[in-house]
């Protein structure tokens, strides 16, 4: 078996490019934990998650050939994940989600009711604060949700993140600090 | 985990940066100014430790097992294979046939290339009949306009050579001309 510490994710990509599509394997591999992840905390939904995280890979793997090497492997990636994420969620018809290639990036936009009857299959990991948490999540404007979550989950700096959402470095700022406020503020009874 | 301590509100103009700074995500310049700040304000104090404090849990995901990582790749990685079984189902289509079908096509095509040459000796126009009544109207007409001007640039070339006489018999009536001055 092929060492995957032994490519760089261009070098991989450059070999799927070239016809050699097993390589990609070793992508999945190493982007498999934070796809699905990603992909759960924005359903709540160990099924779903699994679902939309493989269907990413599915469609990076068909449009390889269109990655360009202007950004790195995983910001395209994760770019991947989350609109596939906020597609589904639209569909579902929690919220009125719409893709991160949808809309202007302002980032003043109001936040849109979710369903109330909507609560997480899975129960929320640290009892009624992380509920709470994850309900001022589920009912935040989409870009200030995906901008929390990418730093705060995922760990993407800001500089990734603003790659991900094709906005500027200080309009994701603005986000993060609306969606830690809003968090905040939120929990207030459990500070 | 309630607590009837009043909510930490941290200064207006320090809030975004707080939370920038807890993120780790202010440059050197912008870190010292914050960190001045909070050395001398107990609210953004607070405001950063409830941050460290609440900001964590919340990142916590569910642990899966081992098994669960295992499962998940080898569907992945069944689910791609299917993939691009699809993306290159022709190559299988014709994977069987490749060993034995490609003499057999050739052996055909050629078999049928002669039949048709022996079969259609003789009904074929011959391209070798190059009577003008076989010419369509149009070549015919090109051809005259190519025969007038092939005239035309033989009638040329006899005016050039013309010239060419004339200019050689001047200079011989010009000696001439000039003995009959000298012997006068």
């Amino acid at each position: 078996m092929v060492d995957q510490q032994e490519f760089r994710d261009e070098e991989l990509v450059a070999l799927c490019q070239q016809g050699q599509g097993e390589y990609f394997d070793l992508l999945v591999r190493r982007y498999m934990e934070k796809a699905f992840h990603i992909a759960f905390d924005f359903t709540r939904n160990t099924e779903t998650a699994k679902d939309l995280s493989q269907d990413a890979f599915l469609r990076a793997f068909s449009n390889i050939r269109q990655f360009d090497g202007r950004s790195s492997f995983y910001t395209w990636f994760y770019r991947i994940v989350v609109n596939l994420c906020l597609d589904h969620a639209r569909r579902k018809g929690r919220v009125v989600w719409e893709s991160l290639d949808s809309l202007g990036e302002t980032p003043g936009e109001q936040p849109q009711l979710a369903d109330t009857s909507f609560l997480p299959e899975q129960e929320a990991i640290a009892g009624e604060a992380k509920r709470r948490a994850d309900k001022t999540l589920e009912t935040m404007p989409k870009k200030q949700r995906t901008a929390f979550l990418l730093r705060n989950h995922q760990g993407l700096s800001i500089a990734d993140i603003a790659k991900v959402m094709k906005t500027t470095e200080g309009t994701v700022r603005v986000y993060l600090h609306r969606a830690v406020a809003a968090l905040r503020q939120s929990l207030v009874e459990f500070v | 985990m309630t607590s009837n301590v009043p909510f930490e509100t941290a200064c207006k103009r320090f809030e975004e940066d707080l939370v920038l700074y807890y993120y780790g995500e202010t440059s050197e310049t912008e870190r010292h100014p914050i960190e001045q700040h909070l050395s001398g304000c107990q609210s953004c104090q607070r405001f950063v430790d409830d941050l460290r404090r609440l900001l964590p849990q919340m990142a916590k995901s569910e642990e899966f097992p081992q098994s669960f990582w295992e499962a998940y790749y080898d569907e992945t990685v069944a689910k791609l294979a299917k993939q691009r079984e699809r993306k290159y189902w022709w190559r299988d289509l014709l994977a069987p046939m490749r060993v034995w079908m490609l003499p057999a096509f050739g052996t055909v095509a050629i078999a049928v290339l002669a039949i048709g040459l022996v079969l259609g000796k003789g009904n074929l126009p011959s391209f070798t009949d190059r009577s003008p009544k076989n010419f369509p109207m149009e070549t015919l007409s090109d051809a005259k306009q190519l025969e007038f001007f092939e005239s035309m640039d033989m009638l040329e070339s006899l005016s050039k050579l013309e010239e060419q006489d004339e200019q050689k018999a001047e200079p011989n009536q010009s000696s001439s001309a000039r003995f009959v001055a000298a012997n006068v």
